[in-house]
């Protein structure tokens, strides 16, 4: 990667917009900067990532079809209904079903069956559907707000970086999840959007803190400093210079906070706040299958591994376009 | 790959290589599992420590009580897991359930105790008789018993202790249910209770912790918060230290007035460390590798577990016990639609009882219930048991469909919407499990009812059913619920059928007699006149016509569904002898251990 100083000529009027750096550090004007095709950032992936992004596709693939299966096509798509109880009351032929709780796997129930006799691989495709949901509102919340306030706090500084960041501070100073046990309590709170909303909102300074860190260090980069000196508005500077060049290393936090929202939405459906029954989560599986655990452990195992190579795999991930991030941000 | 890359993914593949393996593990819990069954399916039967004596009930697998063979033997100490902490430990203040009460029983005498025969002899007292009209009462106390702070027990102690009792949150209700309106000493040791209404039951109220649990009224008026945490009673166990949330520690009160009937001093043990540990599986392990010796479950799949554990070979007694508590919910009757009675006979028909009970792991365990008395007690109704709406899908589904086509609903919605309602448990796994179960019949009526599940924590989920900010209306709608016990029918049922508001009240005509505890908000005249009119009888076929009365009214407008009774366990190391068949000052056998509750002066280690 080569690294290219923009060029400011001192003749030339002060509108003169700052040339553009984000891609590879190579001015708009001029060399088109070489993007990398997915097959070459698939290539450049260690072998832990590309298994990590293979799970996460799979996971929340999965949940998008399982999705998909019960809003569009009614149950129609070949998975088991997540809430069906095969030992259950039929009204179409007046009888229980013969099915068992706690089956163990086989054909029918790869996975085998819950406590109540519900297909467990079904309901654990179904429960990455809030995870996903969690993750991407709290990110999406957390990048657009975080990442925005972070990025302006670092570059204009003075008394607005001042207040910001003790509103930020505050919300810091909540612990979030108490505060979510306390809302879903108090205010019977069970909507998986306004429970994903609030997580991110609390999450909002995890990201104004990346991003300030990183807009502070490209504030003082000589591209920024030489837009600054041929006059160019800082509004301008903001959304062309700064943002573009925090937005990466946000992007690739957000990968790393949304394991941790994930782990939160867990904790809570855990302990019965999160959405409502019975739609499956992989914390309420868990919580579900701890009573009969001495029974069947797998029960209880294979939400939690769900859960456990989820989180890993975005750390993993997260880590590696940290650190692509940074690569990019070192060279420009 | 390089170097790094590759040792990255050999620590992922090692950490799932470790969850294999803890998932190869469960080898031992499949295998469990089918010894579970086995064992359900053999009933337990064989084994020594779950002997059978529920002989009336068919699948009750009450332990024989009896009392422990072998030579008393003082010493030693025991840690006993509980399933919850006592936030306090005051009788007259802190609502006390099953956990609580094992450690106040140590600490506190009771004026009255239950015999295994469900008779009420005097412990504290050695006597107490009625009036002709059960207007009064007269009791009179045991002579030289001390406070643990050297205080003596005297009748005006008792009577002090009613001041103090009048206006306590756990005893204020007990008053007014035993229609208790006065207490005077009318001797050294003679105390006379003046009762504003007839009360025949009178001495079952003196065996409850509220108004039966006998304290220092002096200290407890000078320091009712230190009191909590550091109370001072007559009992066999004195309070040594206390951690909240960690660790209760009692000792052995050496100037105990109790004996033993062959006149051993009591209690044997030195010391007693009560430990809550709220998780139920972590509760039994702590027993099975010997952190506890003993602990209590009122939770069917622990005591599953628990006859498994010992179907293996662990060398632990379990008391199994299994009585008139019984589960289930309530609705909120002043709340639309559960006003109307339809809908509350159609969701109790949509009730699959059998499936519900074994969504709590009560298969096998747990006795259907039907009303508020076990198979095996005294009350006990074959009238009212088949009175009680069993699963009927198609009824159910009639009712509520009459209801939502009524264009009169109560509930304010347009003919044909489907009812809705708030649906709560506990978040308690297996009561999760068995919402569920019943949710799914819902779903099968095609769109007549739409629930919400909601769980809140257990303080949560009684103050929405006590409802206090709301006049006692309550914000619950469909309630996961408890009732019932082995006290006298009235204990339970007076306060439960009383008016819930004040507006109830002045409009049945009898003002100023209001009970928060009807969680139900159900109020039935002729139920309630039923109640009543069984406090004014001791005799038993009057009073059993009368219960039954008032179960039958139950069953006929349904407040209240049911799941199963409550099958309680204590599990002790099998060296811990004494819990079972202990004895009263008169030498009868005690109850035992009802919802594992246990009395620990008599043990000992063998």
């Amino acid at each position: 990667m080569t690294t290219t100083e923009p060029t400011v000529s001192l003749d030339q009027p002060t509108v003169v917009e700052a040339p553009k750096v984000q891609q590879s550090g190579v001015p708009r004007e001029g060399i088109k900067p070489k993007r990398a095709s997915v097959l070459e950032v698939w290539r450049s992936m260690p072998l832990t990532v590309k298994f990590s992004t293979v799970w996460l596709i799979l996971v929340f693939g999965g949940a998008i079809y399982a999705k998909v299966d019960t809003t569009i096509f009614d149950g129609a798509l070949p998975l088991q209904d997540p809430n069906a109880q095969t030992n259950g009351f039929s009204a179409a032929t007046g009888e229980f079903g013969d099915g068992e709780p706690l089956e163990k796997p086989s054909a029918d129930h790869w996975l085998g069956t819950d406590a109540i006799a519900r297909d467990t691989f079904s309901r654990i495709v179904h429960g990455g559907w809030v995870s996903l949901i969690v993750a991407s509102v709290a990110a999406g919340f957390g990048v657009i707000f975080g990442g925005f306030l972070g990025a302006l706090v670092g570059f204009v500084r003075g008394r607005t970086e001042a207040v910001i960041m003790s509103a930020i501070d505050v919300i810091l100073a909540f612990p979030a999840l108490i505060l979510l046990l306390a809302m879903v309590s108090i205010f019977r709170v069970r909507d998986l959007l306004i429970i994903s909303l609030v997580i991110g909102f609390l999450s909002i300074p995890a990201y104004t803190r990346v991003a300030r860190a990183t807009s502070l260090a490209i504030s003082q980069r000589e591209f920024v400093l030489a837009a600054r000196a041929i006059g160019t508005k800082p509004g301008t500077i903001l959304r062309r210079e700064v943002i573009p060049n925090v937005l990466p290393v946000v992007l690739s936090y957000a990968m790393v906070a949304a394991a941790f929202v994930i782990v939160v939405e867990g904790s809570l459906s855990f302990l019965g706040l999160s959405v409502q029954l019975p739609t499956s989560t992989w914390g309420n599986m868990i919580n579900l299958a701890r009573a009969d655990i001495k029974v069947d452990v797998m029960q209880a195992v294979y939400p939690s591994l769900a859960l456990v190579i989820t989180v890993l795999s975005l750390n993993q991930v997260g880590d590696w376009f940290q650190k692509r991030a940074s690569h990019r941000a070192s060279a420009l | 790959m390089n170097k790094q890359g590759l040792l990255k993914l050999l620590a992922l593949l090692f950490s799932m290589g470790l969850i294999a393996a803890a998932c190869g593990g469960s080898d031992d819990g499949d295998t469990g599992a089918t010894d579970t069954t086995e064992a359900e399916a053999e009933e337990a039967a064989t084994d020594d420590t779950v002997a059978e004596a529920g002989t009336e009930a068919e699948g009750d697998n009450d332990t024989e009580i009896v009392p422990s063979e072998g030579e008393r033997a003082y010493g030693g100490s025991i840690a006993v897991g509980l399933e919850a902490e006592a936030v306090g430990l005051r009788p007259w203040e802190d609502t006390c359930s099953s956990p609580c009460y094992n450690m106040m029983i140590t600490i506190y005498d009771k004026l009255i105790e239950q015999t295994v025969d469900g008779e009420y002899e005097g412990w504290l007292l050695e006597s107490i008789e009625p009036s002709e009209d059960f207007m009064s009462w007269v009791g009179v106390l045991r002579p030289g018993v001390t406070f643990h702070n050297g205080t003596e027990l005297t009748a005006q102690t008792i009577a002090d202790m009613f001041i103090v009792q009048q206006t306590g949150a756990a005893s204020a209700g007990q008053i007014s249910s035993a229609n208790l309106a006065d207490v005077q000493a009318t001797g050294d040791l003679e105390v006379t209770y003046t009762l504003s209404q007839a009360n025949s039951a009178f001495p079952a109220f003196l065996a409850r912790a509220p108004i039966g649990m006998v304290f220092d009224p002096a200290l407890a008026t000078e320091d009712p918060d230190g009191y909590a945490n550091a109370p001072v009673g007559t009992g066999p166990f004195v309070v040594e230290s206390r951690d909240l949330d960690n660790e209760t520690v009692v000792v052995r009160n050496e100037n105990y007035w109790g004996t033993d009937p062959e006149g051993n001093q009591l209690p044997f043990l030195d010391q007693i460390s009560f430990r809550p540990i709220p998780d139920e599986g972590t509760r039994l392990d702590a027993l099975l590798s010997g952190t506890v010796n003993a602990f209590q479950t009122l939770r069917q799949g622990t005591i599953r577990d628990a006859r498994a554990a010992v179907e293996e070979g662990a060398d632990v007694t379990l008391l199994e016990f299994q009585g008139n508590n019984t589960g289930g919910g309530h609705f909120n009757v002043l709340v639309p639609p559960f006003d109307d009675k339809r809908v509350r006979n159609g969701l109790v028909h949509l009730n699959p009882q059998d499936q519900v009970i074994e969504a709590l792991g009560g298969t096998g365990i747990s006795l259907p219930a039907t009303q508020w008395f076990s198979p095996d007690s005294p009350w006990y109704s074959e009238k009212v048991a088949e009175a009680w709406p069993k699963f009927d899908f198609n009824r159910g589904v009639e009712l509520i469909t009459e209801y939502v086509n009524d264009p009169a609903r109560s509930d304010g919605k347009a003919v044909g919407e489907p009812i809705s309602f708030e649906q709560s448990c506990p978040p308690d796994p297996t009561l999760i499990a068995a919402t569920q179960v019943i949710i799914e019949v819902y779903e099968q009526t095609g769109g007549l009812i739409e629930a919400e599940v909601t769980n809140y924590d257990q303080q949560t989920h009684i103050n929405y059913a006590l409802g206090a900010e709301n006049g006692f209306v309550g914000e619950h709608g469909a309630h996961c619920w408890r009732w019932s016990s082995e006290d006298d029918p009235s204990v339970n049922l007076n306060p439960a059928l009383a008016p819930p508001t004040a507006e109830i009240a002045e409009l049945a005509g009898i003002p100023g007699v209001v009970s928060p505890l009807n969680f139900a908000n159900w109020f039935d005249g002729e139920s309630f006149q039923a109640a009543v009119g069984a406090t004014q009888t001791d005799d038993f076929a009057a009073r059993y016509a009368l219960y039954e009365t008032i179960m039958l009214r139950i069953a006929e407008e349904t407040p209240i569904w049911y799941s199963g009774h409550t099958a309680t366990a204590i599990g002790t190391d099998a060296n811990i002898l004494g819990l079972n068949g202990w004895h009263l000052p008169s030498g009868s056998i005690g109850v035992g251990f009802p919802n594992a509750e246990g009395r620990w002066a008599e043990v000992w280690l063998g």
